[in-house]
């Protein structure tokens, strides 16, 4: 699952639109658009507002074996054109001054930078950072529930000396929408990774079909949750283990029968 | 591949960061406070940071040397340990670093001078005896040469104090820079291996067992003293054959008289560390094969590890001579 987290609508519109996403009506804390395994919800603007939005999403969804988050929006620049997208490579809050550093993984095919979360807007640029009003809010939030591999800010140049674009929604829309296609080789390398931690989970209708063969005490469930995973992970089908563990009458039979199997399996490395 | 490269603002002008970033140009930079701030971090995913590591340049503050753990070491009486970098470049399953920090990423530590003053602290306080100094506990020690250039600081370093002796622990190849120096029988290098079949299946990124034979060789000739760790040997249904060809793949190089010691030990690791490990690779075979828990420690059951060890002492001691031999000494 990957959730896209942005301020505004006209952040949010290009991926809507790209992703073909489609609006929730079950939802009234934010706005919320869905897709095939991916969300995007509206935070509204400031760095509590987007940690709310992370916390609710985070929590409506803690059944995902893992989600993957970005945080797309605009920022402003004291030193890039306006339409230069950056992966941020530490947030720093202007407030408290707590820094966060989002880990990249894969080749970025975005330049990296750091950014400033001011609590109001301010045109006093630095050269050496973006200034935007959510990030740290949104790092603070996100890595509560996924790892900083798993946490991206993608942020876009509305604004520098020269030119003040952000207050303009569709200029917003049009600045985001004009890098969309590396947004979203960005997404995918993350979905990717994100693919790699979901993949090594254990499935809750599996694991529900296995707890329902006996009664296990928690120590029980947690020598099979080891084992099950390490099964599922090989080249054997749960429907062939469940067969071979058909017939066993106590939970400590079937996990005696599922670590003999690990031993055999794990025998030649 | 390195990701990128983290350095504490303060030391960006040392000559040694300086001479690293030059190296690493082409990588993005960013300036931190201290290391600790990304390296410490709880919501980091190991496995997924060691695809693609970054680099931190940092100074360390404190505990520079520090006494080595109980049964470490080739029995001396004064065992200390040091590292001047932290986390490896090689990915091998079995290591207890995968346990070891929240993060994968590479610390190098560059205040070296520091490391050397605590070197000739603890040779001066236990004058007239030999002391052990070991490299290579929290990192290899020369996979990194080329960037680091260790050997070119830290063996002048024990070669000008009469009663230290250090062991440079390593997988690597990397000996050009050793060849460069005047060789110092008081440096150790010693060269790790498992067999063929733990090799290809374990030891992600380390160089082929032939490569690293090669640059034993190269060290020895060039009269270097070497060591050699047979540290873990790892249990699978075709270890006796494999560890046979093993040694004939590395005595057919290495002339077996020219070795200052040899160690060897079965596979374990702390309880905490194998429960880490095993979390971050559930599909891994090695953390799925029988083990028991015997005083925090997680390891063969005792027949097994007694059988894996009395078989490859045994067909090890048809190559070396019985005096160099130093078996891993961690039970009890």
């Amino acid at each position: 699952m990957l959730i896209w987290v942005a301020a505004l609508h006209c952040e949010a519109k290009p991926v809507i639109d790209y992703y073909r996403l489609k609006k929730s009506h079950d939802d009234s804390a934010f706005d919320l658009y869905r897709g095939d395994d991916m969300l995007c919800i509206i935070s509204g603007v400031g760095k509590i507002a987007s940690a709310a939005a992370c916390a609710w999403i985070a929590a409506r969804y803690d059944h995902e074996a893992s989600i993957a988050w970005i945080n797309l929006g605009v920022a402003g620049s004291g030193q890039h054109a306006i339409g230069a997208a950056f992966s941020l490579n530490q947030v720093i809050d202007a407030d408290s001054g707590q820094r966060h550093y989002p880990v990249s993984c894969t080749s970025s095919v975005l330049p990296g930078s750091a950014c400033l979360t001011l609590s109001q807007p301010s045109e006093d640029y630095r050269e050496d950072t973006l200034f935007d009003m959510e990030a740290s809010g949104f790092m603070y939030s996100t890595l509560r529930f996924s790892s900083a591999e798993l946490t991206q800010c993608i942020k876009i140049v509305s604004d520098n000396r020269e030119h003040k674009t952000g207050k303009n929604r569709q200029q917003v829309s049009d600045l985001i929408h004009q890098n969309i296609e590396t947004i979203n080789q960005q997404a995918n390398d993350l979905i990717a990774l994100n693919n790699e931690v979901a993949g090594l989970a254990v499935t809750p209708e599996s694991w529900q079909q296995l707890i329902a063969l006996a009664h296990f005490s928690q120590t029980q469930k947690n020598r099979l949750r080891v084992l099950w995973r390490y099964l599922m992970n090989r080249d054997t089908s749960a429907e062939t283990v469940l067969q071979k563990i058909s017939g066993c009458s106590s939970a400590a039979t079937i996990i005696s029968t599922l670590e003999l199997l690990s031993y055999q399996d794990s025998e030649g490395l | 591949m390195v990701s990128s490269v983290y350095i504490e603002s303060e030391i960006r002008d040392h000559p040694r960061a300086r001479k690293l970033l030059e190296r690493l140009r082409n990588l993005p930079v960013v300036e931190i406070e201290h290391y600790g701030e990304v390296f410490n971090p709880r919501a980091q995913n190991f496995r997924l940071q060691k695809k693609n590591p970054a680099i931190i340049i940092a100074r360390k503050n404190d505990g520079h040397v520090l006494a080595a753990p109980k049964g470490y070491g080739l029995g001396g009486k004064h065992n200390y340990y040091f590292s001047h970098m932290l986390n490896c470049i090689y990915d091998c399953r079995y290591c207890f670093l995968q346990g070891m920090y929240q993060s994968a990423h590479q610390i190098l530590f560059i205040n070296y001078e520091d490391f050397g003053e605590r070197i000739k602290q603890l040779a001066a306080r236990h004058q007239g005896e030999t002391v052990w100094f070991y490299s290579g506990y929290d990192c290899d020690s020369l996979a990194n040469e080329p960037m680091t250039e260790f050997t070119d600081y830290f063996i002048p370093l024990v070669a000008s104090i009469d009663n230290a002796w250090m062991e440079l622990r390593t997988k690597s190849t990397q000996v050009r820079s050793m060849l460069k120096l005047q060789p110092c029988e008081r440096v150790v290098t010693a060269f790790s291996f498992t067999d063929p079949v733990s090799h290809s299946k374990l030891e992600h990124g380390v160089p082929s067992i032939a490569k690293r034979v090669d640059a034993m060789r190269r060290l020895i000739d060039a009269g270097w003293t070497i060591g050699l760790r047979f540290d873990p040997v790892v249990y699978h249904q075709d270890y006796q054959a494999a560890f046979v060809n093993l040694l004939d793949e590395i005595f057919t190089t290495v002339d077996p008289q020219k070795l200052h010691s040899v160690s060897l030990g079965s596979f374990r690791l702390t309880r905490d560390h194998f429960r880490k490990v095993a979390r971050l690779y559930p599909e891994e075979p090695l953390f799925a094969q029988k083990m028991d828990l015997d005083n925090g420690i997680i390891s063969y059951p005792q027949e097994r590890e007694r059988e894996m060890v009395e078989y490859c002492e045994a067909q090890l001691m048809k190559h070396i001579p019985h005096q160099t031999y130093h078996p891993c000494e961690w039970h009890g």
